[in-house]
């Protein structure tokens, strides 16, 4: 039973210019993309700078509108609702930011950013406020007494816990983690995944975790998706990742990764060229410009995901 | 709130600067002094009445001997005429007579006569008349001393002989030791006059005295008014001004300025067509403009000072909105893309209140700033406007000093000029300092 459902997701943001304001021409951050996401399963979307993974999990959760497309959770479409609709929708779902210093308002205490949440939701009654929030941060590993502090009282790694805190106050099922750790320093990343896997146990959580890092999507994930220009190009579970991936786009990604045993290293391809501009998308596959193994057809027709079996799919003409 | 306020990183590095402290202690000191004012303690009245002759320099100085003789004669000629009119009334008409007659803002004593008075009058007559003779010898010692002097000159270019103009010279440095042996004469002299008519109207004492010495302490404006109490009544309007100007300028300008912003679109279109249109227009043609239009109505009155302001508020509020418009406009559509925003929205909060509590509580800073830049604006341009005489009706300004004083400047009478420019120096200057000492401390690109 999955939990979230989308299917043909499209997203283009225009861009005026000229006298009269005029739509002149359009980015394509995400183009067609379908997948499903279990109850309880962690997906990761890896992909590099600007192919649209951010763009993705905004759309997911209504922060942006989607262009075209469908998004269905809990077997509701949730594509089109009014504010008014979905308000408990976003109760059930939430986003932890990538960066830990605009992801608060320098304005509000912990206390009083947690509580407008929860009081706006109706999730404690009022004379349970207190207990609830002081577990609350105690939970995410904060000192008691942060209560009444203010944001910028605190480091990158506390400011993300208290955006994970803020994230979990509304009780969700499902968060979206738009790159939680690539603003923390390597130790405090491995802290804060901690604590996420801890909290995911605890609360059941469903993750939609997007990140450009393949380690810790690898780590932390049950099934990875790559995108490429706002494409899927790949999508397979998360411990096969490494014998079973055969995208040239994946294939290129895990042999930039460093890995601490010399003899287990993936050949390194370094791609050539840049990614193509997303005002206009390339006719045939998205990946032609840069692939080491491309053919003609690669240039005018575009490969949609196959499924090769044991839920591995790729987007690739060259892939048997 | 307030506890945590103070607590707040921007002001406890606002409060950390020495200069910043000191110029809002002058700042509430001008304060008190517009409180003062706006109480009432200075009348308009205590502005425009005589305390003394035309143009008598500050600090309480001797003023000259033509000045002070000029002083004794306005002064003697009124009280004659009260004793003259008072001879045949009743005692209760005299009593009133007497303290109706209030020269220079000195009383005659509750506790003298009437006769007592006349007698004074009739023996402070004869002393000034004394000085006569002295004053007749000395008018005409200078006039011929300033005939030597051109004879003297008109020799030199004509060549005459070193005899001559040495015995010319011999004769120029006789008159001058005498006229020098008369002033000290007819200065006694006076002196004597000066002291009968203390005995009439004395210097007042205590309270009342400090006030007389205050009203003189600048000196006299061109119809002998103190200028230390138009300079101070000034500063009442001054704050009036910049207060009201810059509180509803910054009002108006954030509220267009953030609306704009966050809901874009055709709101944002209409607000910066006006800012972009109103900001083509210089605000002295404005100014001009409204006093035209205003011209008849009851904002055209000077016997309503209050109301007469009301084109220069409109004038001015019109046109400084714009400024705060524009910064806040920017920075609230960086705020509104800020992923606490976003986060916000997550949560489900509704536009509104995402725009009240979360957006603009981070522009304050920006409203701090130009509010004292408004303030200073205001200040600055009703200077400007009265000196051309569009702005203030009716009640002093330091822009009318300024224009008033035009005349003196030319004679070297420069306390009224300088009492206006230094009053509104010191306001202006403090004003600077803390709005420079707000932009550090609350401005995050400056940490």
């Amino acid at each position: 039973m999955s939990l979230l459902k989308v299917q043909n997701l499209v997203k283009q943001f225009p861009v005026h210019g000229g006298v009269l304001n005029r739509v002149v021409k359009k980015v394509n951050a995400v183009n067609g993309v379908s997948f499903e996401i279990a109850k309880g399963e962690t997906f990761g979307v890896v992909g590099e700078s600007g192919c649209g993974k951010s763009t993705l999990g905004k759309a997911v959760i209504r922060l942006i509108n989607s262009t075209s497309g469908s998004i269905e959770y809990d077997s509701k479409v949730i594509t089109n609702l009014s504010h008014k609709e979905m308000m408990p929708y976003r109760r059930r779902m939430q986003i932890i930011f990538q960066d830990p210093y605009s992801s608060l308002n320098p304005r509000l205490t912990i206390n009083a950013l947690l509580k407008e949440a929860i009081r706006f939701h109706n999730i404690i009654p009022a004379n349970q406020m207190n207990d609830y929030i002081q577990a609350l941060i105690t939970k995410v590993g904060l000192r008691a007494d942060s209560r009444e502090k203010f944001p910028h009282e605190f480091s990158g790694g506390q400011r993300q816990r208290i955006g994970i805190a803020r994230a979990l106050a509304l009780k969700p099922e499902f968060i979206v983690a738009d790159e939680p750790v690539s603003a923390l320093d390597v130790s405090i990343q491995a802290q804060v995944l901690n604590l996420m896997m801890d909290l995911r146990e605890e609360f059941g959580l469903t993750i939609l975790f997007i990140s450009h890092d393949l380690k810790v999507v690898q780590h932390f994930c049950d099934r990875i998706m790559v995108m490429y220009l706002g494409f899927v190009v790949e999508m397979l579970p998360a411990e096969v990742l490494h014998d079973r991936a055969s995208h040239p786009y994946t294939q290129a990604l895990l042999g930039a990764n460093p890995i601490d045993d010399p003899d287990d290293r993936h050949p390194l391809t370094v791609l050539q060229g840049d990614v193509p501009s997303p005002f206009n998308l390339p006719q045939g596959c998205p990946f032609v410009g840069r692939c080491p193994i491309a053919e003609d057809r690669c240039k005018t027709d575009r490969p949609s995901l196959e499924s090769k079996g044991d839920g591995h799919q790729v987007a690739c003409w060259k892939v048997e | 709130m307030i506890k945590k306020f103070f607590k707040s990183r921007g002001v406890r590095k606002f409060l950390r600067s020495k200069m910043a402290i000191a110029s809002l202690g002058v700042i509430s000191v001008y304060a008190l002094v517009a409180l003062v004012v706006f109480a009432g303690a200075i009348s308009l009245d205590d502005v425009t009445n005589r305390v003394g002759v035309e143009r008598m320099p500050g600090f309480l100085q001797q003023p000259s001997r033509e000045l002070r003789l000029q002083a004794v004669d306005l002064r003697l000629k009124a009280m004659e005429s009260v004793a003259r009119r008072g001879a045949d009334s009743t005692p209760e008409e005299q009593r009133r007579m007497l303290n109706e007659l209030s020269l220079f803002e000195r009383q005659v004593p509750d506790e003298m006569l009437f006769d007592e008075y006349s007698t004074l009058v009739v023996s402070a007559r004869q002393a000034y008349d004394n000085t006569g003779d002295a004053q007749l010898e000395v008018e005409d010692l200078a006039d011929e001393l300033v005939a030597i002097s051109e004879e003297l000159h008109e020799m030199k270019s004509e060549g005459a002989s070193a005899e001559d103009i040495s015995a010319l010279k011999d004769e120029q440095k006789q008159m001058q030791v005498e006229l020098a042996s008369i002033m000290p004469e007819l200065d006694s002299l006076i002196d004597i006059v000066e002291a009968k008519m203390l005995q009439i109207q004395p210097i007042p004492k205590g309270m009342s005295g400090t006030i007389y010495k205050l009203r003189l302490s600048l000196g006299t404006d061109a119809k002998g008014a103190s200028i230390a109490m138009k300079g101070l009544y000034s500063v009442k309007i001054a704050f009036q001004i910049g207060l009201i100007v810059s509180l509803i300028s910054v009002f108006l300008g954030s509220f267009l300025g953030a609306a704009a912003a966050f809901y874009g679109g055709w709101v944002d279109n209409a607000v910066m067509w006006l800012v972009s249109t109103l900001s083509s227009i210089p605000y002295l043609v404005l100014m001009a403009v409204l006093i035209v239009a205003f011209r008849g109505t009851i904002f055209d009155d000077a016997q309503k000072p209050g109301l007469a302001l009301v084109p220069v508020y409109t004038a001015f509020c019109l046109t400084f909105w714009i400024g705060t418009c524009r910064v806040v406009r920017g920075e609230v559509m960086k705020i509104k893309e800020l992923e606490y925003v976003q986060a916000a929205t997550s949560i489900g909060f509704g536009k509104s209140y995402i725009l009240i509590k979360h957006i603009i509580p981070n522009t304050l800073h920006i409203m701090f700033i130009n509010f004292s830049l408004g303030f200073i604006g205001a200040i600055k341009s009703e200077v400007i406007l009265s000196f051309l005489g569009l702005g203030v009706k009716g009640q002093p300004s330091w822009g009318i000093m300024i224009a008033h004083a035009k005349d003196d400047v030319s004679s070297f009478f420069f306390w009224e000029v300088l009492t206006a420019t230094l009053f509104m120096f010191g306001l202006v200057l403090a004003f600077n300092i803390v709005s420079d000492a707000l932009q550090d401390a609350f401005d995050p690109k400056h940490v």
